[in-house]
């Protein structure tokens, strides 16, 4: 059985008093998510009652979590990796990665490397089983165009694990080559960010997301359009879609319906269909044809989604966010 | 409370006159023994009061509490950010700003103001004026009764000036002069950090533009030679300040400022207002307002205040340095203030929304007894535990360290109107 965008229905609900910002999958029924207590818990979310254990260590959000072989490697805005060995419950090693907030750490698909991104603009790749730096990345500026400090919020590994892209909150996005570590292509995406420099002069939005599809020629980009009280969420949310070694945009995709963040972006492993999912103050599931750019399904979410995991061979999808998990059918 | 009654009885003539003899005797005080002058109490509390200045910095829209002063790490309300020590042992203030930590010697922290109120436009009036309006009475704000107060009547200054460059929220932040009067609202410069209109015409002379002047003054003064208007003195008092504030003109011009000082303070807008409120001050403004909008981030929160705290936490700290180095912070108080803070529960948008009721402001430099915070809130920041204090008691804390009395009185008619209201006491922990 593989996920299918037309069945999506949720199956599950579970509320949580923490807001989960990261979530990886250890089988069926366990998931690892990352919380805004500072640790990462562990629980069953087939049983009913959920029971939850913790590995603790870090001082802020986690943000990030990946599973590496047989341990868990966690990053949190205390700018900290740290690699978890799973059965004792005990931290293996902990590096300090970068100087601010660590915004996502990704695992290539060849699982030999982690990237992290920080809002010290910096992107950094490790081998991912010793903590060695392979990489660091500096393409993306430290400021804004009106000096305001800037964010580096998201990266993806291509298929191939050839490129990595990443992402800050001025639209900026560069594909790295990653045997050279050189930069390979800039698109530019002054959609997804608005400087109010009138009413209230500052910013928000950025690039939340970023994937590259299974044949590693579309770059796919989220985040929000422009909006005209950044008090809030209130914009749009957007998707473009890239042929990114050529620059050309493909599709820009506005939704009405849904405002906020799109903050992960996931492919189906046939390149055909892609997640995008997010939210303001409430969250949505989209999945969106690749080739047309058609949204084939929509969900409405109680609570903003801020990290999703697709098991596609069991047609399942997980999304955690404020005060919520939520396991999905496909 | 005891309420002590003002020598000053309220009256225009009273008024000139003292404001004429405190003229000359500032200006023979090199001359004359300081003692004699002292040991009238009254005289020598108004000559405490000379040159005295206020820099506002409002923070328009709710700056956070929590993301700033009154940081909760690792409680389900901190948010993600950490707090960091400052050069006050024991006083932790927010990662955001670690300017601020390094120089918190001269900055009082209140972490215990309940407002009561968490709309934007009542709340930013009442942190206006340290009270709400009344049907019948329209109170001066903080600024026109520190023109009245702290300005000089023959300054060649603005006494009142107000930046407020951002739209949002200007509204609700505009000057009040109140029974006071039009002579001490301020000037309010809204679209520009320069004033507009102030310059002389090019196709007039200094000359004509000074015959000019002193015709109409001559004209007016006999017009209200038999009239008894506080309107027309108003008015009239205004006209005679023109040429005054035309010098002034330069005084908003940063490119007098060497460019070290520039590159110190920053490019922001933020940063060049503040830079003008210090040429202000030191010219012997009394009082300026820097408008910083918009703290309001119901979405975002902490991206928003990673911006904007980022800003203040550089600026203010520039600002304080540089008052400091100049010899003009002893006589100058800078305050950090919104019209609430931002509640310690995150919404689903990561944000935080209006928040009245346990938040915090600075008070620092003049007056002042720094490196001390006063007040404290519960351990998730959701109440006042200690040194619950209102808009009145900061109010009269801020008139205390200037050295005027909070409870003297103005008159409207007969009614006695004290300068707070009446149960406001001053917070007499964080004065020097």
């Amino acid at each position: 059985m593989t996920a299918d965008p037309n069945n999506l229905k949720v199956i599950k609900e579970i509320s949580r008093r923490d807001i989960l910002f990261s979530v990886a999958t250890l089988n069926e029924s366990e998931v690892l998510v990352g919380s805004s207590d500072s640790n990462v818990h562990r629980m069953n979310a087939q049983d009913e009652k959920a029971e939850v254990s913790e590995l603790s260590g870090h001082t802020s959000y986690v943000t990030g979590l990946e599973l590496v072989g047989d341990q868990l490697v966690s990053g949190a805005y205390d700018g900290k990796l740290k690699w978890w060995d799973l059965e004792k419950k005990a931290e293996i090693r902990s590096i300090d990665a970068h100087s601010k907030w660590i915004r996502r750490i990704e695992l290539s698909h060849n699982g030999k490397f982690l990237a992290t991104v920080s809002d010290d603009m910096v992107c950094r790749v490790w081998d991912a089983t010793n903590g060695n730096v392979v990489h660091e990345l500096k393409g993306h500026q430290t400021t804004t165009p009106n000096n305001f400090p800037s964010m580096l919020y998201c990266c993806a590994f291509s298929q191939d694990d050839r490129f990595l892209a990443t992402s800050d909150r001025v639209g900026h996005v560069v594909i790295w080559d990653l045997h050279s570590g050189k930069e390979v292509r800039t698109i530019e995406t002054p959609d997804m960010y608005t400087w109010d420099p009138k009413a209230r002069i500052h910013s928000i939005g950025g690039v939340r997301s970023l994937a590259f599809s299974p044949d590693s020629k579309q770059l796919v980009v989220g985040g929000m359009g422009h909006v005209g009280n950044i008090d809030h969420l209130g914009g749009k949310s957007l998707v473009e879609i890239f042929n990114w070694e050529k620059g050309e945009r493909l599709h820009q995709l506005a939704d009405d319906s849904y405002k906020g963040l799109v903050e992960r972006l996931v492919f189906h492993p046939s390149g055909k269909w892609f997640i995008a999912a997010g939210g303001d103050h409430a969250g949505f599931v989209k999945c969106i044809n690749a080739d047309t750019g058609e949204t084939i399904r929509d969900s409405k979410t109680s609570t903003h989604i801020h990290d999703i995991r697709l098991k596609d061979q069991q047609g399942k999808l997980i999304t955690v966010g404020h005060g919520k998990i939520v396991l999905w059918q496909l | 409370m005891s309420k002590r009654r003002n020598w000053f009885c309220g009256s225009e003539e009273h008024r000139i006159s003292r404001r004429g003899f405190l003229g000359t005797a500032a200006a023979t005080a090199g001359s004359m023994s300081a003692l004699n002058l002292l040991r009238e109490p009254a005289l020598a509390a108004e000559l405490k009061k000379q040159d005295k200045r206020v820099i506002l910095l409002w923070l328009a829209g709710g700056a956070s509490q929590l993301e700033t002063w009154d940081p909760k790490p690792r409680r389900p309300t901190g948010g993600p950010f950490a707090a960091i020590p400052t050069s006050v042992p024991g006083i932790h203030i927010s990662e955001l700003m670690p300017k601020m930590a390094r120089c918190m010697d001269d900055t009082a922290i209140i972490r215990s103001l309940n407002t009561k109120d968490g709309s934007h436009g009542g709340a930013a009036r009442m942190m206006h004026l340290g009270r709400r309006d009344e049907a019948t009475v329209q109170f001066p704000d903080l600024g026109a009764v520190l023109a009245r107060e702290l300005g000089s009547r023959d300054s060649k200054v603005p006494d009142n000036v107000s930046f407020y460059t951002a739209t949002e929220g200007r509204g609700n932040a505009v000057g009040q002069a109140g029974f006071l009067g039009a002579r001490y609202l301020p000037m309010s410069l809204t679209t520009n950090s320069r004033p507009e209109d102030l310059a002389r015409l090019e196709s007039i002379s200094d000359l004509e533009h000074k015959q000019r002047h002193e015709l109409r003054e001559l004209l007016s003064n006999r017009f209200i030679e038999y009239r008894h208007s506080n309107s027309l003195r108003s008015h009239n008092e205004a006209y005679s300040r023109v040429r005054g504030l035309m010098s002034s003109d330069k005084l908003f011009d940063i490119s007098e400022e060497p460019q070290s000082i520039r590159e110190r303070y920053g490019p922001s807008l933020f940063a060049e207002q503040c830079l003008i409120a210090r040429r202000l001050v030191e010219a012997g403004t009394p009082f300026v307002k820097v408008s910083r909008a918009w703290w309001d981030s119901h979405g975002q929160n902490f991206e928003t205040h990673l911006e904007l705290v980022s800003e203040l936490d550089h600026v203010m700290s520039v600002l304080l340095d540089d008052l400091k180095q100049r010899g003009l912070l002893e006589n100058t108080m800078v305050v950090t203030l919104s019209e609430f803070g931002r509640t310690p529960q995150i919404n689903a948008s990561l944000g935080r929304d209006h928040f009245a009721s346990a938040w915090s402001c600075t008070l620092s430099g003049c007056g002042i007894k720094g490196g001390m915070v006063y007040g404290a809130t519960d351990e998730d920041g959701q109440t006042v535990k200690d040194g619950e204090i209102d808009a009145g008691d900061l109010f009269a804390t801020i008139y205390m360290a200037l050295g005027i009395d909070p409870h003297s009185e103005y008159y409207v008619g007969s009614r006695p109107i004290p300068l707070v209201h009446e149960e406001a006491s001053a917070v007499t922990e964080v004065l020097a």
